[in-house]
């Protein structure tokens, strides 16, 4: 059992290594960021091409879904590995996008925050397409009668509605890829979990995986209580009998 | 009572599918203990695969010069060995903690690793190559520095790497392999790796060549749990016997296409 405390909560050893850890904990930090922003994009220019209406739109629509159930079927870890290992043979792409190193990161970065990107923009766009038909169909109709074309009664009237289903849901996603950007340690990048288990290699001391796991704790658990909070309005609403109201 | 829900038909469904795979699992496992080879008490044998040539293969069928090796040490001390799959960076601890009771993992002797368990005679003297790509201009270590370079995580490549190369970005990956990959991808430019494992990646792999070896004094060791002096003795007794009956030459020729050099057997003679 004092084995067990020693190999796992050596606080002197987090102490030591503290900063190190740290500074590895804020690569995940910045890995989720960036793949946050561009997933968000993704996700919801994927969600708008997979309402597209009428025949001639069925090729992108069945296209957007495709990919949707494609990266959504494949684990995040073989994209990964997919993308880290296969792009740069692919020769017609110029080197510095095949291997990129901006913006000072080097090129495990890119894949990592390319392959997640894929993955999540696929998650995302389903969490916005639940919130857009979670707006009564009534709704679009209504717009449509009205003169509103496709795009205009989305805009300005399903949309501003879908917004107040979508948040929970979304930071659940969001708390999948802070915790999935340590899935990154696979093709070498130095995020938190590649360097803990650096230490445990050196030190034989696991107590740096424990110090990386309170520090998503420590910034998850905040999350998780705003989605309480998030999903407690939405049922006040709905308690209030105004099903949808315009946040 | 109500009639069954299609949810709940799926479920059950998945339930009854998952009690089958799990059945079928367990199913497996007991063949593999009762299958083999040598008999005798069972000896666990902890070693990350895939490291080939030393260790490789599937689950129940792992193969490699440190597998038969092994395989062969057990049978001259009348027990079966068993392998198991794990993670290089624990696999000290691990066995410290008795997961298993002996670990065969192309694993240098060392003074660090001394400390968290006890280790047999020597039973191979490695070098560590430098690995690059076919036809390019680094011919040593040392034109390495300042480059991106791959190593295997936890391992003397990577303590080498990090030594001989201060001004490189060294980046350690899981598996062997993978640092190879990187290698042919182009996203590093040289990989530091026992000298074995670099051949093999030249025969099966291509594309890739040694460029340079690095005699490092490495001396492979089974390692057990410290104060487990009977184990130890029994397992320096059969390598020195495999060694004397010429067991030892075969697997070696087998795994390395060489002769062993004579120092091995000297070393592994040594702490008598």
């Amino acid at each position: 059992m004092s084995e067990f405390f020693h190999q796992y909560f050596d606080f002197n050893y987090m102490g030591e290594h503290f900063w190190e850890v740290l500074e590895a904990f804020l690569q995940n930090v910045l890995i989720f960021t960036v793949v946050a922003v561009l997933a968000l994009i993704w996700g919801l220019v994927l969600a708008l091409l997979r309402q597209l209406p009428g025949k001639k739109f069925l090729p992108i629509r069945f296209l957007t879904i495709a990919y949707i159930d494609l990266f959504r079927a494949i684990p995040i870890l073989i994209v990964i590995l997919l993308i880290s290992g296969g792009v740069p043979f692919l020769e017609f792409i110029p080197k510095e996008i095949r291997i990129p190193h901006w913006l000072g990161k080097p090129d495990p970065f890119w894949y990592g925050v390319v392959a997640l990107m894929l993955v999540y923009g696929a998650f995302t766009a389903e969490v916005y397409r639940a919130g857009i038909e979670g707006v009564p169909g009534g709704q679009m109709e209504a717009a449509r009668s009205l003169g509103m074309s496709h795009w205009q009664a989305m805009r300005n009237v399903v949309v501003p509605q879908a917004v107040t289903l979508i948040p929970a849901p979304m930071l659940n996603e969001l708390i999948s890829l802070l915790k999935d950007s340590t899935l990154v340690s696979v093709i070498a990048f130095g995020e938190s979990v590649l360097i803990s288990r650096e230490l445990l290699a050196q030190s034989f001391n696991s107590s740096a995986l424990t110090l990386t796991a309170i520090f998503f704790i420590l910034i998850i658990l905040p999350m998780a209580r705003i989605v309480d909070k998030l999903i407690a309005r939405n049922q006040g609403r709905i308690a209030r009998g105004s099903h949808m109201e315009v946040a | 009572m109500k009639s069954k829900s299609p949810l709940t038909a799926l479920l059950a469904a998945l339930a009854a599918l998952g009690v089958a795979i799990f059945a079928a699992g367990c199913g497996g496992g007991n063949d593999e203990t009762s299958g083999g080879g040598g008999g005798g008490e069972v000896l666990t044998v902890g070693s990350d695969i895939p490291y080939p040539p030393f260790e490789q293969g599937k689950p129940g069928n792992y193969t490699g010069f440190d597998i038969e090796l092994m395989e062969a040490i057990a049978e001259k001390i009348g027990r079966t060995a068993e392998f198991q799959d794990t993670s290089f960076e624990t696999i000290f601890r691990d066995v410290a903690q008795g997961k298993f009771d002996a670990v065969i993992s192309a694993a240098t002797i060392t003074e660090e690793r001394e400390k968290a368990v006890d280790f047999s005679n020597p039973y191979y003297l490695s070098e560590q190559a430098v690995l690059v790509k076919e036809g390019g201009s680094i011919e040593s270590l040392e034109e390495l520095d300042g480059k991106t370079v791959g190593v295997q995580q936890g391992t003397t490549g990577q303590e080498l790497a990090k030594e001989k190369l201060p001004n490189s970005e060294i980046r350690p990956f899981p598996e062997g392999p993978d640092a190879v990959n990187a290698l042919k991808a182009g996203t590093v430019e040289g990989v530091v790796i026992d000298a074995p494992v670099a051949a093999n990646a030249v025969e099966k792999s291509g594309g890739v060549e040694i460029a340079e070896k690095v005699p490092t004094e490495e001396e492979y060791g089974i390692a057990v749990a410290q104060g487990e002096t009977e184990l130890l003795d029994e397992i320096n007794q059969g390598l020195k016997e495999v060694e004397d009956d010429g067991t030892y030459k075969t697997i070696y020729e087998k795994w390395f296409k060489l002769a062993p050099p004579q120092a091995i057997f000297s070393a592994s003679h040594a702490a008598e």
